[in-house]
């Protein structure tokens, strides 16, 4: 039989659109996907190389160990530079061309962009780098949420600390005038009232501000007990710090969770000393209690890891554990199934990772512990205990 | 209640020195506008090499900051010619947007160096300005900022007089003004070019490592540059004066409107000021006013 040029070209076609068809089918049966919209460059690019190193590390290590209820798991990401538009269009790829049952998302706006199309499709859940308040919400976000506390989850861990330490204390709010930064203030001003501390002062600085004379100036005047910043990476909290400093000002610093990177501190030096803040997560070197997994993070990498690492390693191994939970019981891994999953975790052992068995009855986990920086030893140390926030149901 | 006059003297102050930081970075604009009719966006990212350069030379390589702030300007200085030679000068006859275009591209390129060289997360430069506070009278000062403002003036005060009477002043006069005429004078053109383009270059360098000693180093530090985009087009965007009292203005507005109406307005304020500035005069306040007949 000759087979014609068209002929084989066609057999050829047909053939590769077999094949791209039935893989991701293939796919679906033997392996669980995680797909991510990682921020490997751009402004948020700090955190999404630790993030991308904690979901691959986990991913390692729970394929090692067999995969999840005999399932291997999957990692595919791509880098989105932070933009919303950018993450959209890696999430039409990667799920388009994966069968994906988890997502992780770089920001945010991609979450609350995204959520309509996550809920239409209905086959996988998502989590990221985002702590918005918004987010947690199960009922607009049902298949979305936070592995830590959400942003006005934090500030309660540190107003509830402060209110234990200092009652009555006075305090200044630091927030940038950004989506991220202003999300808690109404609810911290709510909470300090609850607590019977008083707000002395409120700053809000532009995105592009680098000097902070004039706002170090309004704090002098406030004289507050506690100045808590939210929506900050590291500047310009290292030059507030220097000038109060300067000025004799006796406020202690607070920052939040994207603030609160050892490494990120260390190069500061000794103006870096004294600065507190809330962790939902162990340092790498924590070791003043059993936490297992930290020493097998600290096996697979021998130099520090960021506290960016431990959220992509929590939110991957949570992933695997809702995936974990769905398969046992028999269930299709739907969006609604490994949703019902992760709800089901209830003092959970994350491994020493969480200081405190968690259990995640909504879309976050409302735990955190204070830490504070010690310039000398050139590290974080915790105080007191891990406090849990969540709310009465 | 009673008007707290030393803190309104005290807000001003800052107000003047941060301003002065802008009013440095815009001199960087100003100056590779003047001599090349270039809007260079990327002046924000050369700012950020700067900075960079001066925190590998004081704090990776060790060396005095007495030699790591030449170095870091001479590195400055370095870019400034490569990205003419290499990048703008075969752009020359090309329209204007194409290369504003090419600007934003090494921005991002500027960017993406960064991030392979030294790293994505943010810094802090070794401090060598000193912590002992400053005060003037009563009014507290920031230290850094009084600093910024002492080199701005200097250095813009420098520029003024060598455009006034030096000979490469005014041969890069001369080539602003009319690039045919320049070369029929005896005017090097395409030396003038590069020579705005690395003296740019160090201004941005030095303002680099002024801006990143008061709010620290990132690979999107380079956003400060935008701040100054704001101060040439208030000051003129062919005026060395201009950026300095441009910056000053902007510096000003910035202060006053974020400690008396809140930090959410500060730029709101400024670039109510830009459209303010454009609707009254649309070439700066003191840039050339280009006269075109039908």
């Amino acid at each position: 039989m000759t087979i014609t040029r068209r002929q084989a070209l066609a057999a050829g076609i047909a053939a590769g659109g077999l094949a791209a068809g039935i893989r991701p089918g293939l796919a679906q049966a033997n392996e669980i996907v995680i797909a991510g919209s990682i921020p490997l460059t751009g402004v948020f690019a700090f955190a999404g190389i630790g993030i991308n190193d904690g979901i691959a590390d986990y991913v390692k290590l729970i394929n090692e160990a067999g995969g999840v209820s005999g399932r291997k798991v999957r990692y595919v990401y791509e880098d989105t530079a932070y933009k919303v538009d950018q993450s959209v269009a890696v999430f039409n790829k990667l799920t388009g061309s994966n069968a994906a049952n988890f997502y992780y998302s770089d920001s945010t706006g991609f979450a609350k962009t995204i959520n309509p199309e996550l809920n239409r499709k209905g086959s996988m859940i998502m989590a990221g780098a985002s702590f918005a308040t918004e987010l947690n919400d199960a009922k607009a976000y049902p298949n979305q949420f936070i592995a830590g506390p959400d942003y006005s989850d934090m500030i309660s861990v540190l107003l509830t600390y402060i209110a234990k330490t200092q009652p009555g204390a006075k305090i200044a709010l630091v927030n940038s005038d950004t989506e991220f930064g202003r999300d808690p203030i109404a609810t911290t001003e709510a909470m300090a009232k609850k607590l019977g501390l008083s707000i002395a002062e409120k700053i809000v600085t532009p995105p592009t501000s680098v000097d902070v004379s004039t706002e170090v100036l309004k704090l002098r005047r406030a004289n507050p007990d506690y100045t808590i910043f939210h929506g900050y990476v590291l500047a310009p909290l290292p030059e507030f710090m220097t000038q109060a400093k300067q000025l004799g000002l006796k406020t202690k610093f607070m920052g939040t969770f994207w603030s609160m990177d050892n490494s990120l501190w260390a190069k500061v030096g000794e103006a870096a000393n004294g600065f507190m803040g809330v962790m939902p997560y162990r340092y790498y070197f924590d070791e003043d209690a059993k936490a297992p997994m930290l020493a097998k993070i600290r096996q697979m990498r021998p130099e520090y890891v960021s506290t960016a690492y431990m959220q992509g390693f929590l939110t991957a191994m949570l992933f695997c554990e809702a995936g974990k939970r769905c398969l046992d019981a028999k269930q299709e891994m739907t969006a609604t199934n490994l949703k019902a999953a992760l709800n089901s975790i209830k003092d959970f052992d994350t491994g020493g990772l969480i200081g405190a068995p968690i259990t995640i009855t909504g879309n976050s986990i409302p735990v955190g512990r204070v830490y504070q920086y010690d310039a000398a030893r050139k590290v974080m140390v915790g105080q007191g205990d891990w406090i849990n926030v969540s709310k009465p149901s | 209640m009673e008007f707290d006059w030393l803190f309104f003297c005290e807000v001003t102050l800052a107000g003047l020195g941060s301003g002065a930081l802008l009013a440095l970075t815009a001199l960087a604009f100003v100056l590779i506008y003047k001599a090349t009719k270039v809007v260079n966006l990327a002046i924000g990212e050369m700012l950020m090499v700067g900075a960079y350069l001066f925190f590998s030379f004081a704090a990776g390589f060790g060396l005095p900051v007495w030699l790591a702030i030449p170095l870091a300007l001479i590195g400055g200085g370095l870019l400034g010619a490569i990205v003419e030679r290499t990048i703008i000068r075969p752009m020359l006859g090309e329209s204007a947007i194409s290369v504003f275009m090419v600007t934003i591209g090494l921005g991002s390129v500027l960017v993406g160096l960064v991030e392979i060289i030294w790293g994505a997360a943010p810094t802090q430069l070794p401090d060598f300005m000193g912590t002992t506070p400053l005060f003037i009278g009563d009014a507290y000062v920031s230290r850094k900022i009084a600093i910024g403002f002492a080199v701005a003036s200097i250095v813009i005060a420098a520029f003024v007089l060598a455009f006034r009477f030096w000979r490469g002043g005014v041969a890069l006069r001369a080539t602003a003004t009319d690039q045919g005429a320049a070369y029929s004078c005896g005017i090097d053109v395409p030396k003038v070019f590069s020579a705005a383009w690395i003296v740019a270059g160090v201004a941005a360098a030095g303002a680099g490592i002024l801006v990143g000693a008061v709010g620290g180093i990132s690979p999107t530090m380079g956003v400060f540059g935008l701040s100054a985009l704001v101060v040439v087009i208030v000051g003129g965007l062919d005026s060395i004066a201009g950026a300095l009292v441009g910056g000053l203005i902007v510096g000003l507005v910035e202060a006053w409107s974020g400690t008396f109406i809140g930090g959410e307005y500060k730029l709101l304020a400024t670039f109510g000021l830009l459209i303010l500035i454009l609707m009254v005069r649309p070439y700066g306040l003191f840039g050339t006013v280009e006269i075109e007949r039908l």
